[in-house]
């Protein structure tokens, strides 16, 4: 099989001319509903280093959205520290970021709605969040997963540990989705993100490219329902991670696998290729949906440190 | 107790045999029921459920290639997590292929759901009540269905996954796989690893014993009937191995643990780069099967204008 130059693909994703307009109106309907957070300290997670807690916020919609909170003990490193929004995978149930915690970092891992402990009123699964609703712009599934996330953002405002000059975002494949879209929608706050191989980004062009899961299905549902083709490419132009990344300002990282079967690395060039702000793109050959972060995470973390200044450098504390 | 090694419990053979034993004593009562989204000309995909042990009902994604077969059996072994993916189209086209989901995970999370982190540590003062008891008995049932199928050529069935392919493999000799890939092992010598990594799933034994030190010596004997290295030796099948570069996925460590097989035994030196490894094992495995490779690598396309 050959394919042409990653870097010289041409994406269909199109920006609509209403998108900022439609991402204002959502974004003011979830800034008129209060956050109501909360904070359950998990002592059986918590260890000498770091506080574990159990937190929830709510989000559009009603919703009740779940998450891990991870800071330092005063006794480790005193505050003020910078937050890291860890945002999560598309299968993946978010992890304790710990280890982030011992870098310095006040680090939440995010359950979005549909994920464990934010799925008991929204469950669409896996497969099927893809899909959920998108004929639909006004009801897709990703519309509130968005807010979820970004409300992830304010939850980390209201931390009085937290210096909320220094907020970053990281996280892998639906996490790089994410990090992108939160850089783009909180870029009033957010101070450098690093996103590893986006998806959600040149959603129609990726279908084409794969048969791998997720995108498969919307190829899957295209094959039972060829007539709702165009309605489902005029929803995904509205969560296109491309039509995010003009907004971007803030410092980003991209990092991709040129041999990506699951989000192809022609889509990694599209949304690179598309953020305004300062930015450094890492392609690594022969890696696929790893994205080669056997060598990038050195590179990630030295990113972060760089923008976010924790106190401890992360080559000081990374488990043996 | 020593944690620098773990020791084969006295009633090891018991243990296991009790958990084959009590599985018996449900019929799989298999329905299958066939998925319109994921179903193409290349394979239909049912949704399976069975009995297990317990009575606990799991559930799977069954895919069938079209036409007469019989056809290679591919049986995935749930990883840790709590959602497992369709089976991929390479392999569908290829093989019966069944990914499994145990107790706990979607799909199979009524009346019971796992959580993340702690499925990992439930019920783990006692192997009588250690979810992965019922856990294993899960992938045991769904290597019974898989190779009990028409469809399947039970000369050519193959299984991969972490300890639960390995034990899996162990513990139904009868069902002849022709072969065993594994990687990303979790239980073997997991009291050792606890002491080297502080990154989940492991941590979860670490945060356990944190809170409640003095059953250390409880958790080491529950996790001692699921230790990889006194299953291997009844595995028949040739085994492969994908072995990082150090560490705990590395040689060294995984050396009494090759040196415990009786059947033969093979390394694959991880590059790290995913689609080179993905491509070499795929052909691995196709080749032991029959069938053909599928690989994901592609070639780029020399875009330099002609004369320049």
């Amino acid at each position: 099989m050959t394919r042409k130059p990653a870097d010289q693909f041409g994406t269909t994703t199109v920006r609509p001319p209403d998108f900022d307009a439609f991402w204002a109106a959502i974004m003011a309907e979830a800034n008129a509903i209060q956050l109501n957070p909360t904070l359950e300290h998990v002592p059986t997670r918590s260890t000498a280093e770091v506080e574990v807690y159990d937190i929830g916020y709510d989000s559009l919609d009603g919703l009740r959205i779940a998450g891990w909170y991870c800071r330092p003990k005063d006794s480790y490193l005193p505050p003020p520290y910078p937050a890291l929004l860890i945002v999560p995978g598309y299968i993946s149930e978010p992890t304790l970021p710990k280890s982030w915690a011992r870098m310095g970092y006040a680090a939440l891992g995010v359950a979005p709605r549909g994920k464990l402990r934010s799925n008991r009123h929204y469950n669409p699964g896996y497969p099927g969040l893809l899909v959920n609703n998108i004929v639909d712009r006004h009801t897709y599934s990703y519309r509130g997963f968005y807010v979820d996330a970004c409300r992830a953002v304010d939850f980390v405002m209201t931390r009085p540990e937290v210096d909320s000059t220094r907020i970053g975002v990281h996280g892998s494949s639906q996490g790089g989705a994410l990090t992108i879209v939160t850089a783009a929608l909180r870029r009033d706050v957010v101070t450098c993100g690093a996103a590893g191989a986006p998806y959600l980004c040149g959603f129609m062009d990726a279908a084409s490219l794969t048969h791998s899961w997720p995108y498969q299905e919307i190829n899957d549902y295209l094959r039972l329902y060829p007539e709702r083709a165009a309605q489902v490419r005029e929803t995904l132009n509205y969560f296109d991670g491309i039509n995010f990344a003009p907004s971007i300002t803030a410092p980003m990282m991209v990092y991709i696998g040129l041999n990506d079967d699951v989000c192809p690395p022609e889509t990694g060039y599209a949304v690179y290729n598309a953020i305004a702000g300062p930015k450094e793109l890492h392609a690594q050959p022969r890696s696929a949906h790893d994205a080669g972060r056997f060598w990038v995470m050195p590179k990630v973390e030295a990113f972060l440190a760089k923008h976010l200044r924790p106190a401890r450098a992360a080559s000081a504390v990374r488990p043996v | 107790m020593s944690e620098t090694e773990t020791p084969r419990p006295a009633d090891f053979d018991e243990y296991w045999d009790a958990v084959d034993e009590e599985l018996a004593r449900y019929p799989a009562a298999p329905t299958l029921e066939r998925l319109a989204l994921p179903s193409d000309e290349f394979s239909t995909v049912y949704a399976l459920r069975l009995t297990s042990s317990g009575p606990y009902r799991i559930f799977g994604y069954l895919s069938v290639p079209p036409g007469d077969g019989p056809f290679p059996g591919l049986l995935a072994a749930p990883h840790y997590g709590s959602v497992n993916h369709l089976p991929h189209l390479d392999d569908r086209q290829r093989y019966v292929t069944l990914i499994l989901m145990h107790r706990g995970q979607r799909l199979a999370d009524q009346p019971f759901a796992a959580t993340y982190p702690g499925l990992l540590t439930l019920g783990i003062d006692d192997p009588g009540t250690y979810i992965y008891r019922g856990i294993v008995a899960d992938c045991l049932r769904g290597a019974e269905f898989l190779h009990s199928l028409p469809s399947v050529d039970p000369s050519r069935l193959a299984i991969h996954g972490d300890d639960l392919a390995l034990i899996t493999a162990a513990r139904r000799p009868g069902l002849k796989f022709a072969a065993v890939q594994a990687a990303g092992l979790l239980f073997y010598r997991l009291m050792e690893a606890r002491e080297r990594s502080s990154d989940y799933p492991v941590e979860e034994i670490n945060d356990y014993l944190r809170t409640a030190p003095e059953r250390r010596e409880a958790v080491a004997r529950t996790l001692a009937y699921f230790d990889p290295v006194h299953h291997v030796p009844r595995i028949t099948a040739t085994t492969l191995f994908s072995v990082g570069s150090g560490g705990l996925g590395g040689s060294e460590w995984l050396r009494p643990l090759m040196g415990a097989f009786a059947a033969p035994v093979e390394q694959y030196a991880l590059s790290q780069a995913g689609a080179t490894d993905h491509d070499w094992l795929d052909a691995w495995m196709a080749q032991r099967l029959g069938s053909e490779p599928k690989p994901r690598l592609w070639e780029v396309a020399d875009s330099t204008p002609a004369g320049s």
